[in-house]
């Protein structure tokens, strides 16, 4: 077997899936990993008992985890919050996310540190989602005291908040119960790559209409924001909505440019992966730290680091290292929806997409285009066929146009893409030259729409599922 | 199943080993560790410095639009700043029972 991580990383997540189904306290399960971990250190020499209470050690390990993750400190806002009393709570934190302002409203994760609860102040931690009423410009790390109400979100939504490890959402009416003390408590790094996406936006915007900049924005920086909610919806029918991520793709091409411009000023081939890595890890913080982008670029790091380390990367054991990387920091992830799109859809290409190819016989036809067009269509049979069920079972739709919807959107995204980081490279060394790049990308665009719109106008494009 | 070499299974042991610690110590930590009440966190909190506040954090206050937050600003320009909150009732508009309104919104530092 060449990749004990893909079963080391099976046997965490079936860990994680039976501690959230079943009931039972964390000292008996920290107990029995401890009984296990014994085991194997006893069985070391004998392969396959060692292999079994391995299993075994790793399937309680994600359970302990996440019952852990599970336990909140007793100075968790959570413990001080009084769900019949109505009055407004104040709260002492900093943002610790990158604001979204839209229609004079903020909205914001903060990270909290002191509360009032009563008459009495408390030192408190743990996240909230804030929305604030403010026309002001909020940045990361900034250090604020709010007054507002604190309340439980509701059904589906509190599931997806309780996953990224958020409790209560505040609202504060207006500026006035809004604070800032000028202290800034940031994470640098986050901190440069947030203002480094600022400028970036600023020039997107700058050279292209609102609407082709608003899908370059989401295409490039991974800012949804801006994009109008028919051009989401038109594309959530056709099934190519995660066009408007930042994903695996854009980590590549992120990867490519540096490598390509540090190569023509003649860096050495180890140093410029050295130089790459930390910038993948800017990037990857500019677009927002999400599971796909954060996939992506450990993937990309290993690959990076088998080769400084002179060993043959395997994509199943980077995929297990980035699915580990993103669990053990929370392994309520698994439950979220666009860990298991991610995942699913990239080990559905590498597993289905070959045994696809070998089986029709591709490589052996001679027509080179006929070729590419036939191996485009397969990689986006093989994701469809992968991610077909989660998208079935939470969005309620059934989409078979997405196989074809697939082959003539992603090359144009592909082309709107790379329109996107030219334009922002070339306003940077020939702003002149920036203008004609933004004049493509809105003919791209058009384009992109205009087709997505045809292909959802077809015969049984879609179904709504009950 | 693993194929792990001698080294490898070292390795993973080690790491579990260490995994397993650190959540234990997280753990008891977190039930252990009592709340701490603070003293700093006091009555100032949430509360707009009149000699920092700009004209629109002012006109969030309760009764005061922009005329009256510009009038403000501009005693606070005059008089390099407010030495306390009752100077408040020397700008024209700011009457006993406005100023009753939002003196519990302000603080001077």
């Amino acid at each position: 077997m060449k990749q004990p991580l893909a079963w080391l990383t099976l046997a965490f997540s079936l860990g994680i899936i039976a501690a959230s189904r079943i009931e039972i306290p964390l000292p008996l399960i920290y107990s029995l990993s401890t009984v296990f971990l014994i085991f194997s250190c006893v069985t070391f020499k004998k392969r396959i008992l060692f292999d079994i209470f391995l299993s075994c050690l790793i399937f309680s390990l994600g359970a302990v985890l996440l019952k852990n993750s599970q336990e909140l400190p007793k100075c968790h806002i959570h413990n001080f919050v009084y769900y019949r009393n109505e009055q407004p709570y104040i709260v002492k934190g900093y943002i610790n996310s990158q604001p979204v302002s839209k229609n004079n409203r903020n909205s914001f994760i903060f990270k909290t540190q002191a509360i009032r609860a009563g008459n009495l102040n408390y030192a408190c931690c743990g996240n909230i989602l804030v929305y604030l009423r403010s026309k002001k410009e909020l940045c990361y790390g900034e250090e604020l005291i709010l007054r507002g109400n604190l309340y439980k979100p509701q059904h589906t939504y509190r599931d997806y908040l309780y996953n990224q490890g958020i409790r209560f959402i505040m609202n504060v009416k207006s500026e006035a119960d809004a604070v800032r003390v000028n202290n800034n408590q940031g994470f640098i790094v986050k901190r440069l790559a947030l203002w480094l996406k600022r400028k970036l936006e600023g020039i997107i915007f700058r050279y292209a209409s609102l609407l082709s900049a608003a899908i370059m924005d989401a295409m490039v920086l991974g800012e949804k924001r801006n994009i109008p909610w028919f051009v989401n919806n038109a594309m959530m029918k056709t099934g190519t909505v995660h066009i408007l991520v930042v994903s695996g793709f854009n980590v590549g091409i992120v990867s490519f440019i540096i490598i390509l411009f540090l190569k023509l000023i003649r860096v050495p081939r180890r140093i410029r992966f050295v130089i790459a890595i930390p910038c993948l890890v800017i990037y990857c913080l500019m677009t927002g730290a999400s599971t796909p982008v954060v996939r992506a670029t450990v993937m990309a790091i290993v690959f990076m680091l088998g080769f400084l380390l002179k060993r043959e990367p395997d994509i199943y054991n980077s995929l297990s290292v980035a699915c580990l990387f993103i669990l053990i920091f929370n392994p309520r992830q698994l439950f979220d929806i666009g860990f298991q799109l991610s995942f699913t859809s990239v080990f559905a290409i590498v597993s289905i997409y070959p045994r696809l190819k070998s089986y029709l016989g591709i490589e052996s036809l001679k027509i080179k285009y006929l070729r590419l067009l036939i191996d485009g269509c397969l990689v986006s049979f093989s994701a469809w066929l992968g991610t077909m069920g989660f998208i079935a079972y939470y969005f309620k739709i059934f989409s078979p146009i997405t196989v074809l919807a697939n082959l003539l959107i992603v090359p144009l995204a592909t082309l709107i893409t790379l329109c996107g980081f030219s334009l922002v490279f070339m306003s940077l060394i020939f702003p002149a030259l920036a203008s004609s790049f933004a004049s493509a990308s809105e003919l791209l665009v058009a384009l992109l729409i205009k087709i997505n719109a045809f292909l959802a106008r077809f015969p049984a494009a879609y179904f709504s599922l009950p | 199943m693993f194929t792990l070499t001698r080294e490898e299974r070292h390795v993973v042991l080690f790491l579990i080993t260490i995994a397993l610690l650190g959540i234990g110590i997280d753990f008891l930590a977190k039930k252990c560790l009592p709340a701490k009440s603070i003293a700093q966190f006091n009555q100032e909190l949430g509360k707009i410095d009149l000699n920092s506040a700009d004209k629109e954090l002012l006109m969030s206050l309760p009764g005061i639009g922009e005329k009256l937050a510009g009038r403000i600003i501009e005693y606070r320009d005059e008089h390099a700043g407010f030495c306390k909150m009752e100077e408040l009732k020397n700008i024209k508009g700011i009457t006993e029972s406005r100023y009753g309104k939002i003196k519990d919104y302000l603080i001077v530092e």
